[in-house]
């Protein structure tokens, strides 16, 4: 495996919450008036769902909003980074994602998918986009609707489904697992990366198709 | 790329990832937009592909962040609070949502379009009314300004030739017809104004050609005394004509020269009067 993919992908960066959380105090809603709100300490309460915050973002209450960053400020931000390798650039893509949530909240659709999903997605794509400008790449990226099927609402199930997704990952042939990395976080065309790899356009389609099935079997 | 009236997973997949052809995705998108069922499984796919976003070094941004995603909600907050309708347009292009519909993509227009837009469109229909009117009062002016230049130059030419006839000093000459010619004329010349008033009553001019008037002097050659020729705006046909001051004239002509005249006579005379 080339190492610049074993850094990239199996870093062994755990998700840094989930180290500290057994010292954090879940708010549950015996202890708090605000029952259903998330301790913008860096906690999160698993009652809280993320549609129940979506709709109070909705009706434009700054906690709902601070609680949903906090939840996943971090996943959006480590996307953007993979893509854009520069954190200034991750920050604002963080930063417009997060600001278009507050600003269309009311009309995100639960049953077009996960908000989760979404966010992640939208960061993909922002900086995808960035990525393009610098290099006067044009094509229109796409985000209606993302089901992320897994619940990720607290930082314990985020840290399974970071494992899980690694333990896949860590079982791809490496060529499969580097098609993957240049078409979702490089934007890399399928003949860019036929190119770039030296194989057969139709290797590379096959390699991602592969790889693909691999992930969907975490969401089983 | 599509199995019985859908498009199989493994493209709906290669799609989520990214990298498609564009004509392919093209296709795929406007399938896709009107078939539930494939739009569901694209979701599902892009759900799959987010799950990369779990295998990237994770990493947790500046606190500041979030501190200046609050101040930039509060600005906004602010600026929706002064101009409360309807919501000012996003600084930024947004790309969708989860599927936000028409209606989101929209962008709205800041609420004091709705009032600059028509006050300009107004404006710049005022402003071409107002130019019309004033290219129009421009040419009326021009031409009254034409008119008051004609009268006073008429005005002028009355008065020099009211002059010239109570001048006691202004001798009269008649003029009688040259051999072969017909007509008659009469000349008042003033040799010490230096300025001579004549009427003639000619034949149709020839083609080509103008009737010419001469000063002959006792000394020297005929001096042009102008050409006959119709003035629009005289009652009558009465031209006044500037020459040399103090000149003793012996006689006046009149002959038939090239139009716009001659500087000395070419043609053959057809009124001749001596002092």
């Amino acid at each position: 495996m080339p190492e610049i993919l074993r850094g990239r992908w199996f870093g062994r960066h755990a998700l840094p919450h989930i180290r500290s959380s057994s010292k954090r105090r879940i708010i549950t809603k015996e202890q708090s008036r605000n029952s259903d709100e998330v301790n913008t300490a860096g906690t999160s309460s698993s009652a809280t769902s993320d549609w129940s915050l979506l709709k109070r973002i909705a009706r434009k209450e700054e906690e709902a909003l601070s609680a949903l960053y906090d939840r996943y400020s971090g996943l959006v931000f480590s996307t953007a980074k993979r893509v854009l390798q520069q954190t200034g650039e991750a920050e604002e893509v963080l930063q417009d994602v997060f600001y278009q949530l507050w600003r269309t909240a009311d009309r995100f659709d639960p049953a077009k998918g996960s908000l989760a999903g979404w966010l992640l997605v939208a960061a993909r794509n922002r900086a995808i986009s960035k990525l393009r400008r610098k290099t006067h790449q044009s094509g229109e990226l796409d985000e209606d609707g993302v089901h992320l099927a897994v619940p990720l609402e607290s930082y314990a199930a985020q840290n399974l489904l970071l494992e899980k997704v690694r333990a896949v990952m860590a079982s791809l042939p490496d060529g499969q697992r580097e098609a993957l990395e240049y078409a979702y976080f490089e934007g890399m065309s399928h003949s860019e990366i036929a190119e770039k790899t030296g194989q057969p356009l139709g290797t590379i389609k096959t390699r991602l198709r592969s790889a693909m099935e691999m992930l969907k079997k975490v969401l089983r | 790329m599509t199995n019985s009236d859908h498009i199989r997973d493994e493209e709906l997949e290669l799609y989520a990832l990214g990298g498609m052809p564009e004509l392919e995705a093209e296709a795929l998108k406007a399938h896709v937009a009107v078939c539930g069922e494939c739009a569901m499984k694209l979701a599902e796919s892009r759900g799959s592909a987010a799950l990369l976003s779990f295998a990237v070094k994770q990493e947790h941004p500046a606190g500041t962040i979030k501190a200046e995603l609050l101040s930039r909600i509060h600005a906004n907050r602010a600026h929706e609070e002064d101009y409360a309708w309807p919501v000012p347009a996003p600084e930024r292009p947004e790309t969708g949502g989860l599927r936000v519909g028409k209606s989101a993509r929209n962008k709205t227009s800041p609420w004091w379009n709705w009032i600059v837009v028509p006050a300009a469109l107004l404006l710049a229909l005022v402003s071409l009314a107002l130019s019309y009117q004033n290219h129009k009062v421009s040419q009326a002016l021009e031409k009254q300004r034409q008119a008051a230049q004609a009268l006073l130059q008429e005005r002028e030419k009355t008065e020099k030739l009211v002059g010239i006839l109570a001048a006691a000093d202004t001798v009269t000459v008649r003029l009688a017809p040259a051999a072969e010619a017909a007509g008659s004329g009469v000349v008042r010349y003033n040799a010490r104004l230096g300025m001579l008033v004549y009427s003639a009553l000619l034949p149709e001019v020839p083609a080509g050609k103008s009737y010419q008037m001469w000063l002959v002097p006792t000394v020297g050659s005929p001096i042009n005394a102008g050409l006959l020729e119709k003035d629009a705006r005289a009652s009558t046909s009465v031209w006044l004509a500037q020459v040399p001051a103090n000149t003793d004239a012996k006689a006046f002509a009149i002959t038939v020269e090239p139009t716009g005249g001659s500087s000395q006579p070419t043609g053959p005379k057809v009124l001749i009067g001596a002092t």
